[in-house]
């Protein structure tokens, strides 16, 4: 059987991150890196970019990791596998290939699995949701031949999809279920500037919208809306969500699963010796003292590295105000902490909607807990200070909803 | 030409002496912040940019250009040799 002292399932930047940081601890100590894409690290983030789409940004400029950097730093890495099983007692994991390796140290950082969007039709070519390499690659090429496209959903993939792919060109329409933009994330005056940026750029958007069904032979030639409209298309991009990988394997090995692997503040899980890290991890945030499961390539990367430390005996929580930012047509968009909808946030504006610069301040209780930040992301690192340090922002509402306020004179 | 902006940094016990944002390929994912939230900050174009070059030590600075999804960071030392991304 082989053994490795530190066993990473998953490729991805927090996998890896994790890995470079057991060996910068430990010169010695025997790694491996599981991944189910055969690829060494790439750039996730990259390919939802128009600039990389566009080929402004060259292709390789994708590799954050040649294959010569796991030699290099003698990390055993293991592409084109999955885990069929896991023995937590006698700490050993099965590969789909029949290998059983043994580790002292799991991570789990397998990542989320895109939402598959199931209605009649929707198995027919030209249909695309946008995860791995060859998921990016087969949207590249769809654009050459493309005149008509449509995108489902009201998020950050539907919107960076929608600019890349009005600006190659194509005939864009997004469908949204919701009434607006990003409901209920965003308000809806920030729902509106988002419109209307995508709008002027010369995306169409059809609101209180649903495909029921994709018209077509082998390939996609229309969608039919729920209202009856027929649309002419032949390519679709889908970004409506996320559900978990395969994890029957964690499941039967007594691994604690809500929406995620559960894990504390140190990223381990319930059992012993299995750590978790990336946007499959439900953790416990320190800041804003609950379970949170977050999808971003920041968040991942900082995990990965706490997760390392943890492994290599370096006991260190977690404490991080993550954040997410994306831009396209003309306006940028930031989600700093938590913005989840709930009855007990207060919420201040910060600008408006009419300044083209909008702000959205999370209040639960005396402190901030999040915000949302519309063409204003030069305030999103104090915003982080402000939640990270706890500040007492009870008698400050006046500052904060004053968009000429510096809000370094609260950190 | 690249849109680029370039940054001086003058640390004693530093090899690295210029640090440059390619503002054509940051596209605000902010990790840089995560790492080494003295050195960048985001501006209101959501790109990077350093308001604290000396604040931390070269090895925090390396991991925090080579964390960039769109190695949109570039370290040089004061013979104008690149030391990220090599």
């Amino acid at each position: 059987m082989t053994s490795f002292k530190h066993l990473i399932i998953g490729g991805g930047v927090a996998g890896v991150t994790a890995a470079e940081t057991i060996r910068e601890k430990d010169p010695s100590a025997t790694i491996a890196v599981v991944n189910d894409e055969p690829h060494a690290l790439y750039s996730r983030v990259m390919l939802s970019k128009p600039n990389f789409f566009l080929g402004k940004i060259p292709f390789d400029q994708i590799w954050m990791k040649g294959e010569e950097w796991y030699k290099t730093n003698n990390i055993t890495f293991l592409g084109g596998k999955t885990v069929t099983a896991l023995d937590a007692t006698n700490k050993s994991v099965t590969l789909n290939d029949g290998q059983i390796i043994s580790y002292e140290k799991l991570l789990i950082a397998t990542g989320v699995r895109t939402r598959p969007w199931t209605i009649p039709g929707s198995n027919k070519k030209g249909i695309y949701s946008l995860r791995t390499l060859e998921d990016g690659q087969a949207i590249m090429n769809a654009l050459k031949g493309a005149k008509n496209a449509i995108t489902i959903g009201g998020g950050f993939i539907s919107f960076e999809m929608a600019d890349l792919l009005n600006l190659a060109g194509l005939n864009t329409t997004m469908i949204l279920r919701e009434p607006f933009f990003w409901q209920p994330t965003l308000d809806e005056s920030s729902g509106m500037m988002i419109e209307q940026a995508l709008t002027k750029a010369g995306v169409k958007i059809l609101k209180n919208a649903e495909v029921s069904e994709v018209i077509g032979g082998e390939s996609v030639e229309a969608v039919i809306l729920k209202d009856g409209t027929k649309l002419p298309c032949e390519m679709i991009i889908t970004g409506i969500g996320i559900v978990p990988p395969p994890w029957d394997w964690m499941k039967a090995a007594g691994v604690a699963i809500k929406g995620g692997i559960l894990a504390n503040e140190y990223l381990e899980t319930n059992v012993p010796d299995i750590y978790t890290a990336g946007d499959i991890a439900e953790y416990k945030d320190l800041i804003l003292e609950e379970n949170i499961q977050l999808g971003n390539w920041v968040n991942a990367r900082e995990q990965g590295h706490i997760a390392g430390l943890n492994m290599f005996g370096e006991k260190t929580p977690f404490k991080f105000v993550s954040f997410y930012t994306t831009q396209g047509v003309g306006i940028n968009i930031a989600f700093v902490g938590d913005v989840g909808p709930g009855a007990d946030r207060i919420i201040i504006p910060r600008g408006s909607p009419e300044l083209n610069s909008y702000a959205r301040i999370l209040i639960v209780g005396k402190e901030l807990v999040g915000a949302t930040l519309i063409n204003r992301t030069s305030e999103l690192t104090k915003i982080q200070k402000l939640i990270e340090n706890n500040v007492d922002v009870s008698e400050k509402y006046k500052e904060l909803s004053d968009p000429n306020f510096d809000l370094k004179g609260l950190v | 030409m690249s849109n680029t902006k370039e940054y001086v940094r003058n640390r004693a016990d530093s090899k690295i002496t210029k640090i440059v944002v390619d503002r054509d390929l940051c596209i605000g994912a902010a990790s840089c912040i995560a790492v080494s939230g003295t050195t960048y900050e985001l501006d209101n174009e959501n790109k990077a940019v350093v308001t604290g070059a000396d604040s931390v030590d070269d090895a925090t600075l390396i991991m925090s250009a080579e964390s960039c999804p769109t190695r949109a960071i570039l370290l040089f030392d004061k013979e104008g040799k690149q030391v990220f991304p090599k």
